[in-house]
């Protein structure tokens, strides 16, 4: 909720007589997105220092348990760059990363860029399917609810909603995995498509279809409960404005009411809070993912904790943060775009 | 609105018979939740990987089903010259790849001599190929491997076989991803991969035991047990193991589902620091100097109740333990009776009576700078049994007077802080291959490592001069039984000087679809495992179930319960639509 009360401090300082703070497009984007910028540079330093951080040497996690020499570790150490020191390791990061080249996964021994590349599909199609879905219900019921504040519909969704919102992730989707996947066996109990089957088109998507159905119940039961409450707080404090009674006075329809006058003015602070959470989704999936064995970023990401792989857990921590920051980035300018207070007179 | 989205999934559920082809797929279908590193065979490291390559590649000598000794594999028969250091193996003829070119002794020579002349290729076997001077094909029939020095462990174990006429024409074989339609020698060959989701492998026609009974076998990724356990329920995989015996005691008497607790390889101990040193001769981490004395880590030995252990925590599924060595290698398992460290608290607080520690006014005993004896007790917190554990061992250790304190940590931290001696006691265990070998080297005095742990590796920071010339003659001795003898003669020094009290050996707990498949080899044949093993027996066993058998029942929930739900989800979400409409209207009325 306090995230969402950013964009209001910005309109209450907008209006006035001097040219507000970002007056001027140029100047809002040059600002906004040097913020941005700024942002970026930090993840990039913080993605390689904070994991070095982590206990265990990688070259021995990796060969643990397994018949080999100390000349063979040794080897490994220096085939991962590992007995370099610090700065130099640091600098070879910061030179591939503005090549693109993320370094080569410790334990699957491919390109970084590539195994993210092979993941990010599947976690975005999970992610914003569920919040698609999330967003357009939230909004939905937070809306309703709120015209009718106190209401039996209002008291039943809203702590219907905190609910979910309280229930662990991870336990929701084994419970939702117990009972439709092997009890009623009515949706596949993980993966993304039916392993060994050959559909292509429409079948293929179907098949995918079904093994979405379980993850993101799951995801749109544990996150809607956000969009609703701010949609429902937000227009609360519209409902008292006196354009509204202006309307009816007009008389028009209490639906018409709500949608043309109040909702839109509402919408504003959703807006934001949308676009701030939906990178927060993203890594939100790493649960989900693993509950229903979800082949995406997510789960990668947990994967590498534990050698740790370093390159995988820089280049994800990197991709997910940059989706982050851009994303924020998104929102300030958006709200903008959508704010006719703020724009140029 | 939950009845909305549940609406909308109805359509969904309703098919899963008409398009997944969950009842129909002949594959043999095996949940697996670990990760595959590489399909390459000399690079691929993790067991989840080298399980999939020893089934499609053939080594020159297998690890029989019925008792984990030595059989033919691709060579029919081996002889070793007088002096230790030839190895002959002679490779029949008759035998092809899967692609029909002939296997022969050059193949077998390529892949040898790749891995000790090509760096970059010893990455995954290079460790099995220390002490080989050299690999030539004598002639197609016969493979002579020359070694450094004589070895008993027999040098054409564990290394699979790749086909010449294949990878001698790749540029660069290490970065081979080998991941599509491989030729390969052993019952099964993968033939597909689609990363971090599923892997296929078809039963390959040419074997020369003869081809498999099922048409291929389907690892599928299941990243958490709980799923690999409903996937079974519902039919969507045939084979799961490394259950629980929470989840293992679920299975039971499920319809269609038969459960196996096979014996396992692995040893689980608890670890005590004799005090660590480097490979320089000092010491190294923070081990209390009072698990220095060796009647201090006997008393403590004889303070835990094993079969205690064995019941509580582990639920009966496992076997006290005694050697590191697990009773399905029956030539290296046990130790004599009279040597034997039986659970006796009495003739523990005895033996630390003796040794000079007193006890405190509080009930704990004082070392010998007069301070009471607190011991750390270290665990991995991604393994429940070691909390558990610890549980049960703090008051057995109290009563002989010794403080305990539990700290549970990541994987990463504790390995960390084994290496380098920064522990008193901690949850260790390890899987043994058929020979006994590696283990035991892993326990030399030339084993300690560096002082920032880099260098060797030693399994316990331990050492004994008798250890290491007992290793030394078991290294070289040709006749099995006089060398299983100095092998249990070596665990035995190690298990009396207590440094890694062994708790238990687990069982693997396995389960599968008994109206799918049936017939899978159990190694050792005596209460073995299925998955796991050291050789393709089990899935190469396996034997589809009768189509008519499969073909009814099992697979998804009834019917009339599926069309009942369904119906109630339409009912009531169109209830909701009809009251909310009626709403709409209502209020449209009250404004007019």
């Amino acid at each position: 909720m306090t995230v969402a009360l950013q964009p209001e401090d910005a309109i209450r300082e907008a209006p006035g007589d001097e040219a507000p703070r970002g007056a001027s497009w140029p100047r809002y984007l040059l600002e906004k997105g040097s913020g941005a910028l700024v942002s970026l540079l930090m993840v990039v330093v913080l993605g390689f220092f904070v994991f070095r951080i982590l206990p265990g040497d990688p070259a021995i996690s990796l060969t643990r348990g397994r018949r080999v020499s100390a000349e063979q570790v040794e080897q490994l150490r220096e085939q991962y760059g590992l007995d370099l020191p610090l700065p130099v390791q640091f600098w070879n990061y910061l030179v591939g990363l503005f090549t693109g080249d993320l370094g080569t996964s410790y334990t699957y021994n491919q390109p970084v860029v590539d195994l993210i590349a092979s993941r990010v599909g599947p976690t975005l199609l999970l992610t914003t399917t569920a919040a698609a879905i999330s967003i357009v219900l939230g909004l939905w019921l937070g809306q309703r609810s709120a015209w009718r504040r106190g209401s039996a519909f209002d008291r039943a969704q809203t702590s219907l909603a905190l609910t979910f919102w309280s229930v662990p992730t991870f336990w929701l989707g084994l419970l939702l995995l117990l009972v439709f996947g092997g009890l009623l066996q009515w949706f596949p109990t993980g993966g993304m498509v039916t392993p060994g089957s050959d559909a292509t088109g429409l079948a293929w998507a179907w098949d995918v279809a079904r093994h979405l159905v379980l993850p993101v119940t799951t995801m749109v039961a544990v996150v809607y409960a956000q969009y609703l409450l701010v949609m429902r707080a937000s227009l609360l404090e519209e409902m008292s404005s006196d354009y509204l009674t202006t309307a009816r006075a007009k008389g028009l329809k209490e639906d018409d009411v709500r949608r043309r006058h109040a909702v839109p003015n509402a919408l504003l602070p959703t807006v934001t809070l949308i676009f701030l959470t939906v990178g927060g989704l993203i890594g939100g999936a790493v649960t989900v993912e693993a509950v229903y064995s979800w082949p995406g970023l997510g789960y990668l990401t947990y994967q590498a904790l534990g050698t740790p792989d370093l390159p995988v857990l820089q280049g994800t921590f990197v991709v997910f943060s940059s989706i982050v920051v851009l994303t924020n980035f998104a929102a300030d300018v958006l709200y903008r775009v959508i704010d006719p207070r703020l724009k140029e007179s | 609105m939950p009845a909305v989205v549940a609406a909308l999934a109805a359509p969904l559920a309703a098919a899963p018979a008409a398009l997944a082809d969950e009842g129909t797929d002949p594959y043999l279908r095996v949940a697996t939740s670990n990760d595959i590193d590489s399909l390459n065979p000399f690079i691929a490291s993790l067991a989840s990987s080298t399980n999939l390559i020893g089934l499609t590649y053939e080594r020159l000598v297998e690890w029989s089903a019925e008792d984990n000794s030595e059989v033919p594999g691709m060579a029919s028969e081996w002889t070793t010259s007088a002096d230790g250091l030839t190895w002959e193996f002679t490779i029949p003829e008759g035998r092809e790849w899967s692609d029909g070119e002939p296997i022969t002794a050059e193949d077998a020579a390529w892949t040898y001599t790749a891995i000790l002349e090509n760096e970059p290729l010893q990455m995954a076997n290079g460790g099995l190929l220390t002490n080989i001077d050299s690999a030539v094909a004598v002639d197609d029939d016969t493979l002579e491997i020359r070694l450094k020095e004589p070895q008993a462990p027999n040098p054409g174990a564990d290394l699979p076989i790749v086909p010449a006429h294949v990878w001698s024409e790749l540029d660069a074989p290490e970065e081979h991803a080998n991941d599509e339609d491989v030729v390969g020698s052993g019952p099964f060959l993968i033939s597909s991969y689609d990363e971090g989701q599923s892997v296929e492998l078809v039963a390959n026609e040419t074997f020369w035991r003869g081809a498999p009974k099922v048409p291929g076998i389907r690892y599928i990724y299941y990243k958490n047990g709980d799923a690999q356990v409903q996937a079974l329920k519902a039919g969507e995989v045939d084979f799961v193991n490394g259950l629980t015996p929470a989840q293992f005691e679920a299975l039971e008497g499920v319809e269609n589902i038969e459960l196996n607790a096979g014996d396992g390889r692995r040893y689980s101990a608890l670890a005590l620091n004799p005090g660590a040193k480097d490979a320089t001769g000092a010491p190294l981490g923070d081990g209390n100097p009072v698990l220095q004395d060796v009647a201090v880590r006997r008393a403590i030995a004889m303070a835990i109740d094993k079969e205690a252990i064995v019941e509580k925590v582990k639920q009966g599924y496992a076997v006290v333990g005694e050697t590191e060595i697990p009773p399905v290698y029956p030539a290296y398992f046990g130790i004599a009776d009279s040597e034997r460290m039986e659970f006796d608290p009495e003739a523990a607080n005895a033996l630390l009576d003796e040794a000079g520690y007193a006890l405190g006014a509080d009930g704990i005993r004082v070392d010998k700078q007069g301070q009471p004896i607190e011991l750390r007790i270290m665990g991995r917190s991604s393994n429940p049994a070691h909390a558990q554990t610890a549980e049960y061992i703090q008051p057995w250790l109290a009563d002989i007077g010794i403080a305990t304190r539990v700290d549970m940590f990541s994987d990463n931290q504790v390995n960390d802080d084994s290496t380098l001696g920064r522990y008193d006691m901690y949850f260790t265990g390890w899987g043994q291959g058929p020979d006994p070998d590696f283990q035991l080297s892993i326990n030399l005095c030339s084993s300690f490592p560096n002082a920032d742990g880099s260098g060797a590796l030693s399994e316990s920071n331990w050492c004994d001069p008798e250890f290491d010339e007992l290793f030394a003659a078991q290294h070289t001795e040709l006749d099995p039984e006089r060398r299983a003898e100095l092998v249990k003669e070596a665990w035995a020094v190690k298990y009396a000087d207590a440094v890694n009290v062994v708790l238990s050996y687990d069982q693997s707990l396995e389960a599968y679809r008994s109206d799918r498949f049936d017939g899978f080899a159990l190694q050792p044949a005596e209460g073995g495992i299925i998955g796991n093993q050291n050789g393709y027996w089990g899935f190469y066993e396996a034997t589809p179930v009768a189509e008519a058998e499969n073909v009814a029942g099992a697979e998804g929930a009834p019917t009339w319960l599926v069309v009942a739900v369904i119906a109630g989800v339409v009912v009531a979400g169109g209830a909701i639509l009809l009251i909310v409409r009626r709403r709409r209207a209502a209020s449209a009325d009250d404004r007019a």
